[in-house]
C-alpha cells in the first residue's frame, strides 16, 4: 500500500519528486510517498499561498472561516468519511499506537475544533473577534485591527496524531497563508486535513500547503524560512535552536520545545473508595500516546498519610497499567526506545537495592514500569513508554522546591485535590513555571482554547495596526463636512 | 566453592585445548554452562548486592539452567553497587571506568588476583593478534600502569609488552603526549630494516598522531607482517572519525593494510577481550576466546532478538569471576555466524512526540 | 500449560492431594517448594518425583499454623527459588472422614471447631500475608486454596471441618476483591471425596459406593483429578477469574 503525503496547491504529482518512507511491520507494510520540492517549487508555492491568502482568506470574515473549519472537522468526525476511515486505518500503522486509542483520541481531539469551541478559542485571545475583520474601537480610544501573516510557516515534529491540526487551525483563524512541514514520524494527517479543507471550501484551496523535507535539510528549510513572516516550530531544544539560527532576524519565531509534566495527588483522593479510581485516571494519562506528549506525566507526587499509602497507590497504578495493556496495548518499541526504557528501569532497580525507601514494580515482560520513592526526590523524566514514578510527599506544597530547577521545562500538572488545596497549589505552581493545570485523567486532552505553554496562540501570530485618536481627530478636520 | 577452587578451575578452563574452528560453537555449550553456573552460584553466595539483584529478577542458581539464565547486570550498576565476592579492601587491583558520565562516578572492578585476568589476556591476545609469531617490535601509544594504576587498558598493554614485545619495544609517550620524534625515528628504522612493527594504543591516540604526520607531511610503509591495534573508540578524547575513514588513514599513514588493523573491544567490566580479524570491512565481526560468550538481547525483556536483528550486547565472561560474570552493556550489536557486529553505543531515542527524554532533560536542566 | 520458570509453593505437599499437585506442577516444568510438617522422607520422595517429572523441587519443613514459622518458610523459598508465582494452600489439620463414627453436633466443643479453623484458615491467612510482598512487587500472582464440596452439599455433616472450609471460601472471596487491583488472583478448588488419601484411608467401601452412585461421572475422585483445576486456576488460562470456587467432584455438586 502506498499513500501520498502532503498538499501542494499548484503542483501536479508528476511535477514533484517523491521519496518513500516505510512504516509497519511485515504483516502490514505501508509506503508513504513524501514530496521533495525544488527551491524554485518551494518559492513558487510560497508566492501562490501568499497571494491566495490575501485575495481569498483575508476577505472572509472570522465567522465564515470558523464555519469552514467546522465543516471540515465535521467530515473528519464522521466515521464513514473516506478521510476519517483512512486515518483510522493508516495512523495506527504509521505511529504504532493502538488503533482503538487513535480512534478515540481523534474523536476527542477533533471535537475541540467544532464551531462552538472555535468561537471560545477565538474570544480567549480576542475580546472582540471582529478585530480580525475590521478596525474596532479601542477602550483607550482610537481603533485597532489584527492582521495575520501572509506566510505562516509551521515546522511540526513527533508522531502524536493530529497535533499539526492545532497550529493549522490557529493559522486559519488569523487568516494567515499557511505552509506546514510534516515530520517523518507522522507525515500524513496534516495533508488529509488540508485536502478536506480544500474540498469543503474550494475558494481557499490555495491558501495553505503541506510540504516535507528530510530533517537536517537546511537548504530546503531556509528556502521556506526566508519567505515566512512568522515561523512556528515544534521539537527538541537542539533542533529548535538550529532553526532559530536560520530564521531571518525580522521574522517572528515561536518555538514550542519539549516539556515535562507531572501529577499531584492529595490524600483526599486516597481513601479506600477513591484511590482505585484515582489510579485508573492516572494510568490513563500515562497510557495515552505512551507518554509521548508534552502533557504526559512522568512523575506522580502522592501525599503520605492518606488511607491508601503512596506505595499502595503505586501498586494500584501498576495494576491499572496492566489492565490498560489489554485494552490499549503499547506500541512496539524500537531498540533505542527499549534501551532507554531499560536504562530507566535498571537505574531504578539498582537504586532500590541501596535504599529501603525505593522500589520497582513490574516484570521484565511487563509493558510498563512503576517506580516508587518514599524519600526526597526531584522531578525527573521517566523512561517514556509507560514508565512512571510515584514520589511520596508529606504535603503537596513540598513539590514546589522539587520542580524549581526546571522552570523552563514545565507544562501540565494533573491535580487531584480539594478546592482550597487546588487553588493554593496552583499559585505556587504557576510561579514555578507550570502553565496548565488539569484533572488527573485529563492531562493529555487539553481543552479547546488552552494557552499552549502559557502563550496566546492566536495573538502571538498577528500584528495589530492601530489608528490613534489623533489620526481620527485630524481626519475629522479634513472631512468634506467639516465646518 | 572457595576462591582458590574457582581460580584453579578457571585457569584450567582457559588453558584447555581449543582446536575447534573460530565459531561461537567452540568450547562445548555444556562445558561452558557448567563453569558459568558454578560461578553464578559462587557470586550469588558471596556478593550480597548481586544476590539481591538476582532475587529481584526472580532468578537464583537453583533455577538457572544455562548461562543464558544468569541475570545480566547493567554496567551502570558497577557505579552504584560494590560488586565483589572478596572484601573490596582485599583486592590486589581495582580497575575503574573513566567516569565520563553520571556525575563522574566511576564503575569499579575488584580483582583479588590478576592471575585469571592475565591468563585470559595473554591467551586471547596470542590467538587473535599474534597467531603467527611469538614476539614483535612494539610501540605503545598509551600511558604506563604506573601512571594509570586503575586503568585496565594500561595493564592490558603492559602485559602485551611484557609477553609479546621484543627488547626493542616500548612506550612511545612523554609527559605531554606522544613522543613523536622518537616514534617517527623508530618507524623509519623499522621501514629500513624490514622488521615488522606493531603499534598499539587507544583509538583516540591515533588521531593526533595522524594529524601530526599530516602536518609534517609524513607517511610510512611498514614492512610486511606489521600490524596495528586500536581499542575503545574516540570517547570525546579526540575528533570523531568514521570507521572507514579511520582505517583508511591508518592504512595510508603506516602502509599496513586494513585487514591487519585489529580492533580490540574490551571493557573495565570484563576480564576478557573481543577482537576482529582486521577491518577490511566495517563494522567488523568481533569474537572472543572460548571462555566468553555473548548474546544480543532486547534490553527490556532480556530475551534474545531474532538472529540478525539489532539488539544490545550481553557478555558472559568466566574470567571476571570476582565481580559478576554476566553484564548488560550499552552497546548495540548484531549476531553473526561467527560472533557479532559491534554497532557502537546504542543511541538514546528522542521522544516521538513532544515529551522530554532523559538526555535532553539533563542537558536542558544544566543549561 | 507451561510452568517453566514459575515457582510454586504447595503446603502440605508430602502426601495425598498436595503431593499430586506438586508433581503435576513439576511435570509442567515448574520449580516446586514442597512444604511438609513431619514426614521428611515422604517429602523427599515427592521432591524426587518432581525432578523425575521434569521440574525442580525442594522440601521445606514448617508448621504453617505457626505464625512465626510461616514468614521464615516464605523467606527460605524466596532465597532458594528467587520468587513465588503461585501459592497453593492445601495443608489442613488431620481429620478422619468416617461417616459412621463421626461426631454429632452435640458431641462437639468449640475447641473442635477452633482446631479445624486454625488448620484451614490460620495457615492460609499467614501464608497469604507472607507471600503478598513478593507478588505485589511483581504485580502478579495466583493463590489457590483447597476447600471441599461439602461446603455446598454436606452429604455427611463433618461440622467442624466443613465450617472451617466454608470460612476459607469466604476468606478467599474477600481477599480476591482486595488483591484484584494489585494483579493477584485468589480462587478455590473444592474436591469431593478423594481416595486414596490419609484422611479417606478408612472410609468404608459402602460410603464410596454410595457417593459414586450419586455422582454423574460415576466414581469418586483420585488425587490426580484435583490437579488439573488447580493448575488451571494458577495459569494465565484463568487470567480473568478470581474469587471463584471450582467443584471437582464428578458433578455431585452443581452450582
Amino acid at each position: 500500500m502506498t499513500e501520498r503525503a502532503g498538499y501542494l496547491p499548484g503542483l501536479t504529482d508528476d511535477e514533484v519528486d517523491w521519496q518513500i518512507l516505510r512504516f509497519g511491520g511485515a504483516d502490514a507494510p505501508l509506503e508513504v510517498a513524501v514530496p521533495v520540492l525544488t527551491d524554485a517549487q518551494m518559492q513558487a508555492m510560497a508566492e501562490r499561498v501568499r497571494v491566495a491568502s490575501r485575495d481569498h482568506l483575508k476577505t472572509l470574515t472570522i465567522s465564515q472561516i470558523i464555519d469552514i473549519i467546522d465543516r471540515a472537522v465535521a467530515r473528519l468526525l464522521d466515521r464513514k468519511d473516506p478521510y476519517r476511515r483512512k486515518a483510522e486505518e493508516i495512523l495506527p500503522i504509521v505511529t504504532g499506537y493502538d488503533a482503538e486509542m487513535i480512534r478515540l483520541g481523534l474523536t476527542g481531539y477533533l471535537k475541540t475544533f467544532r464551531k462552538p469551541e472555535l468561537q471560545k478559542f477565538t474570544v480567549e485571545d480576542f475580546a472582540n473577534p471582529l478585530i480580525l475583520d475590521d478596525f474596532q474601537p479601542m477602550p483607550k480610544g482610537g481603533f485597532a485591527r489584527a492582521f495575520g501573516p501572509d506566510i505562516l510557516t509551521h515546522i511540526w515534529a513527533g508522531n502524536v496524531p493530529g497535533i499539526p491540526v492545532w497550529s493549522l487551525v490557529s493559522g486559519l483563524l488569523v487568516k494567515a497563508g499557511n505552509i506546514g512541514k510534516v515530520p517523518s514520524a507522522e507525515p500524513l494527517f496534516a495533508g488529509w486535513f488540508a485536502q478536506v479543507l480544500s474540498e469543503v471550501a474550494p475558494e481557499i484551496a490555495d491558501c495553505f500547503a503541506v510540504v516535507w523535507w528530510k530533517g537536517g535539510d537546511t537548504a530546503r528549510e531556509e528556502a521556506l524560512l526566508k519567505e515566512s513572516d512568522v515561523v512556528l516550530a515544534y521539537g527538541g531544544n537542539g533542533s529548535l535552536s538550529a532553526i532559530r539560527d536560520r530564521v531571518p532576524v525580522t521574522t517572528r519565531y515561536l518555538a514550542y520545545g519539549h516539556k515535562v509534566s507531572f501529577g499531584a495527588i492529595s490524600r483526599a483522593a486516597l481513601d479506600t473508595q477513591k484511590a482505585a479510581d484515582t489510579a485508573h485516571q492516572a494510568a490513563y494519562d500515562v497510557v495515552r500516546y505512551d507518554q509521548q506528549g508534552c502533557y504526559s506525566p512522568h512523575v506522580f507526587f502522592v501525599e503520605r498519610n492518606g488511607r491508601i499509602s503512596p506505595q499502595d497507590f503505586a501498586q494500584y497504578l501498576a495494576h491499572e497499567l496492566e489492565t490498560f495493556e489489554k485494552k490499549y496495548p503499547r506500541r512496539a518499541l524500537s531498540i533505542g526506545e527499549a534501551r532507554d526504557m531499560a536504562t530507566w528501569r535498571h537505574g531504578e532497580e539498582i537504586k532500590s537495592f541501596a535504599s529501603k525507601n525505593r522500589g520497582l514494580i513490574g516484570n521484565a515482560d511487563s509493558a510498563w514500569s512503576v517506580a516508587f520513592v518514599d524519600d526526597t526526590e526531584d522531578l525527573s523524566p521517566s523512561g517514556l513508554n509507560r514508565t512512571i514514578k510515584i514520589v511520596a510527599v508529606d504535603a503537596l506544597a513540598d513539590i514546589v522546591p522539587r520542580i524549581a530547577p526546571y522552570k523552563a521545562l514545565l507544562q501540565t500538572v494533573g491535580i487531584a485535590a480539594p478546592p482550597a488545596e487546588l487553588y493554593a497549589l496552583s499559585t505556587a505552581l504557576g510561579i514555578a513555571g507550570v502553565t496548565r493545570i488539569s484533572a488527573i485523567g485529563h492531562m493529555t486532552a487539553p481543552e479547546a482554547g488552552w494557552h499552549h505553554d502559557g502563550r496566546f496562540n492566536l495573538l502571538d501570530l498577528v500584528s495589530i495596526t492601530e489608528i490613534e485618536r489623533s489620526a481620527e481627530a485630524a481626519a475629522d478636520t479634513l472631512a468634506p463636512y467639516a465646518d | 566453592m572457595t576462591q582458590d577452587h574457582i581460580i584453579e578451575m578457571l585457569l584450567a578452563f582457559i588453558a584447555a585445548d581449543d582446536d575447534q574452528p573460530d565459531t561461537k560453537a567452540r568450547a562445548s555449550e555444556d562445558a561452558f554452562n557448567e563453569v558459568a553456573l558454578q560461578l553464578f552460584a559462587y557470586q550469588f553466595e558471596n556478593n550480597k548486592p548481586f544476590r539481591q539483584f538476582s532475587v529481584q529478577r526472580g532468578r537464583t542458581p537453583r533455577t538457572a539452567r544455562s548461562w543464558r539464565d544468569i541475570p545480566a547486570v547493567p554496567i551502570n550498576a558497577f557505579k552504584e553497587l560494590t560488586l565483589s565476592c572478596c572484601p573490596p579492601e582485599d583486592a590486589a587491583r581495582v580497575f575503574m571506568t573513566s567516569g565520563t558520565t553520571l556525575g563522574g562516578v566511576r564503575g569499579k572492578s575488584y580483582h583479588p588476583t590478576l592471575s585469571v585476568y592475565d591468563a585470559s589476556m595473554t591467551r586471547g591476545f596470542k590467538q587473535y593478534f599474534m597467531p603467527d609469531r611469538d614476539r614483535i617490535d612494539m610501540g605503545i601509544l598509551f600511558p604506563t600502569e604506573t601512571i594509570m594504576p586503575n586503568s585496565s587498558l594500561a595493564h592490558y598493554l603492559a602485559l602485551a609488552l611484557a609477553h609479546f614485545g621484543t627488547s626493542d619495544s616500548g612506550y612511545m609517550m612523554q609527559d605531554d603526549g606522544i613522543a613523536y620524534n622518537r616514534l617517527f625515528a623508530t618507524l623509519d628504522q623499522a621501514q629500513m630494516s624490514g622488521t615488522p612493527y606493531a603499534m598499539l594504543g587507544a583509538s583516540y591516540s591515533f588521531v593526533p598522531l595522524l594529524d601530526e604526520m599530516k602536518r609534517r607531511g609524513l607517511s610510512f610503509a611498514l614492512p610486511e607482517g606489521s600490524r596495528m591495534f586500536d581499542t575503545g573508540g574516540f570517547k570525546g578524547q579526540s575528533r570523531e572519525l568514521g570507521l572507514d575513514e579511520f582505517y583508511d588513514q591508518l592504512a595510508a599513514g603506516f602502509g599496513v593494510p586494513r585487514e591487519k588493523c585489529i580492533n580490540m573491544y574490551g571493557m573495565t567490566e570484563l576480564s576478557t577481550q573481543f577482537y576482529d580479524r582486521g577491518n577490511a570491512i566495517c563494522p567488523s565481526v568481533k569474537s572472543g576466546p572460548h571462555w566468553i560468550r555473548s548474546r544480543v538481547i532486547n534490553p527490556l525483556t532480556g530475551e534474545d532478538v531474532p538472529f540478525g536483528e539489532t539488539g544490545v550486547l550481553v557478555h558472559c565472561d568466566l574470567a571476571h569471576f570476582n565481580i559478576v560474570s554476566t553484564i548488560l552493556t550499552e552497546d548495540a550489536g548484531v549476531e553473526t555466524e561467527d560472533g557479532f557486529r559491534l554497532l557502537g553505543r546504542a543511541d538514546g531515542a528522542e521522544a516521538k512526540g513532544c515529551s522530554m527524554a532523559v538526555e535532553e532533560f539533563l542537558k536542558a536542566a544544566q543549561a | 500449560m507451561d510452568f517453566t520458570d514459575k515457582v510454586v509453593l504447595v503446603t502440605g505437599a508430602s502426601r495425598g492431594i498436595g503431593a499430586a499437585i506438586a508433581k503435576a506442577f513439576a511435570a509442567e516444568g515448574a520449580s516446586v517448594a514442597v512444604n511438609y510438617l513431619q514426614s521428611s522422607d515422604a517429602a523427599e520422595t515427592v521432591v524426587a518425583a518432581c525432578r523425575q517429572a521434569g521440574g525442580d523441587a525442594s522440601a521445606f519443613q514448617a508448621d504453617v499454623t505457626d505464625s512465626e514459622a510461616v514468614p521464615v518458610l516464605v523467606n527460605n523459598v524466596l532465597e532458594t527459588f528467587g520468587k513465588i508465582d503461585i501459592l497453593v494452600n492445601n495443608a489442613f489439620r488431620p481429620y478422619v472422614f468416617d461417616p459412621e463414627n463421626r461426631k454429632m453436633f452435640w458431641e462437639l466443643d468449640w475447641s473442635h471447631y477452633q482446631t479445624q479453623i486454625d488448620g484451614a484458615l490460620l495457615s492460609t491467612h499467614g501464608l497469604c500475608k507472607a507471600v503478598l510482598p513478593d507478588m505485589r512487587r511483581r504485580a502478579q500472582g495466583a493463590i489457590v486454596n483447597i476447600a471441599t464440596d461439602l461446603v455446598a452439599r454436606p452429604t455427611i455433616p463433618y461440622h467442624d471441618y466443613t465450617t472451617a472450609k466454608a470460612a476459607l471460601i469466604g476468606f478467599s472471596r474477600n481477599l480476591a476483591v482486595e488483591t484484584g487491583p494489585l494483579g493477584i488472583r485468589v480462587n478455590c478448588v473444592a474436591p469431593g471425596l478423594v481416595y486414596p488419601t490419609e484422611g479417606s484411608r478408612d472410609t468404608k467401601e459402602s460410603v464410596k459406593d454410595m457417593i459414586s452412585a450419586q455422582t454423574p461421572l460415576g466414581r469418586i475422585a483420585t488425587p490426580d483429578d484435583i490437579t488439573g483445576p488447580v493448575l488451571f486456576l494458577a495459569s494465565p488460562w484463568s487470567g480473568f477469574m478470581t474469587g471463584q470456587t471450582l467443584y471437582v467432584d464428578g458433578g455431585l455438586v452443581m452450582s
